[in-house]
């Protein structure tokens, strides 16, 4: 057999190969769209509604033949089926939506974040800044500092002074650095939504007895939570967070490992209003399946 | 076509349904390691949980002052 030939042989195997591979990939694809589909159906179709009709109507069928036979039965079956129907339809499941979708909001955020870091060169650090209360009266040119932000240092220079903080600017000079909002603005608002008060007003062992129930059970943003606090450190262990993708993917940010996920990040603006100092964060440690994140923060005073 | 029910059946019917609310709204609100997949509006189960046990005490309240 000529070379040639046995060339084009080789070549037409790894081809067929090729699309056989293809065609195999497809097929998975295929299957996987379709349990996609289905756990939508499952999510679009909400029971407790059904459920409130299927109760309701018998429940008012039954009232209206209890009045007109006079039965006290017929009215109690009727008053108790319209009432379940009632309830189903009043305690009806709020909207939830896959957690899948909550991280995958927050990484264009933190690819923003990377490509300013990496076009500015910083090597500094992140500085929680605290924020004065809302409640207390700021002058128009100071109504910047009510506002939390994070200040991101080129260096490990100083911090920057209150005037430029009331500025609301991005870019500083002295020291230089940028001030962006903090990823866990949003969680943050939500928190003190929940609590009912400015997190400015508690104490720092409030904190951390009421933010882990608040994180798991009300939020449901992770599995567990354990904060303690120690002098001007304080040690945060998330485990199996909604963000805990962030930290394991495959974009390896710097910025997660420099702000925080979301969650780590409005608990890092909570320590910042509650103690009035500016928090940092020392060392971001994820375990080895990625489900547990230690989060050491430490409370630096401003020296601005 | 009168309602068949009494003052005095209204008010037993709120107490059970009172209770059992009540007592479904604390198991489903306190204990969150079993009841954490529930996704209902739990704080509005409760609400309407305090509300029958509110009716019911207007109704024994009633029959205080007006015994039926």
């Amino acid at each position: 057999m000529c070379p040639e030939t046995s060339k084009k042989a080789e070549e037409k195997t790894a081809e067929t190969t090729t699309i056989q591979h293809l065609i195999e990939t497809i097929k998975q694809l295929q299957g996987e769209v379709e349990n996609l589909k289905q756990e939508l159906r499952k999510a679009r179709s909400i029971p407790s509604g059904k459920i409130g009709f299927a109760f309701a109507v018998p429940g008012i069928l039954a009232l209206v033949a209890a009045v007109l036979n006079n039965s006290t039965i017929l009215a109690f079956i009727g008053l108790g089926l319209t009432f379940w129907g009632a309830l189903f339809f009043f305690v009806r499941p709020v909207r939830y939506v896959h957690g899948s979708l909550i991280d995958s909001t927050a990484l264009p955020t933190y690819k923003t974040i990377d490509r300013i870091i990496a076009d500015f060169k910083y090597k500094g650090r992140s500085y929680y800044i605290p924020p004065y209360p809302k409640d207390v009266y700021l002058p128009e040119y100071l109504k910047g500092l009510k506002d939390p932000v994070v200040f991101i240092s080129a260096d490990t220079g100083g911090m920057p002074s209150l005037e430029e903080l009331a500025k609301s600017k991005f870019l500083l000079a002295n020291p230089n650095g940028i001030c962006v909002a903090p990823p866990g603005l949003g969680i943050l608002t939500q928190l003190e939504k929940e609590l009912g008060k400015d997190t400015s007003k508690l104490q720092l062992t409030e904190l951390c007895e009421t933010l882990p129930p608040l994180v798991v059970e009300n939020l449901r943003l992770a599995g567990e939570l354990e904060m303690k606090f120690e002098e001007n450190d304080v040690y945060l262990r998330i485990f199996d967070s909604v963000y805990k993708s962030l930290y394991a993917g495959e974009e390896k940010l710097k910025s997660v490992h420099l702000l925080g996920c979301p969650l780590a990040s409005a608990i890092a603006c909570v320590l910042a209003k509650a103690s009035g100092k500016m928090v940092t964060i020392q060392r971001i440690d994820t375990s080895v399946d990625g489900r547990a994140v230690e989060v050491r923060y430490r409370m630096v005073e401003s020296q601005t | 076509m009168n309602f068949p029910m009494t003052m005095a059946d209204i008010s037993l019917w709120l107490a059970v349904m009172a209770i059992i609310l009540l007592i479904t709204s604390e198991l489903v609100s306190s204990a969150s390691a079993y009841s954490g997949d529930v996704i209902i509006e739990k704080k509005r189960l409760r609400l309407a949980a305090l509300a029958l046990g509110v009716g019911f005490m207007v109704t024994v309240i009633a029959r205080i002052f007006y015994p039926f």
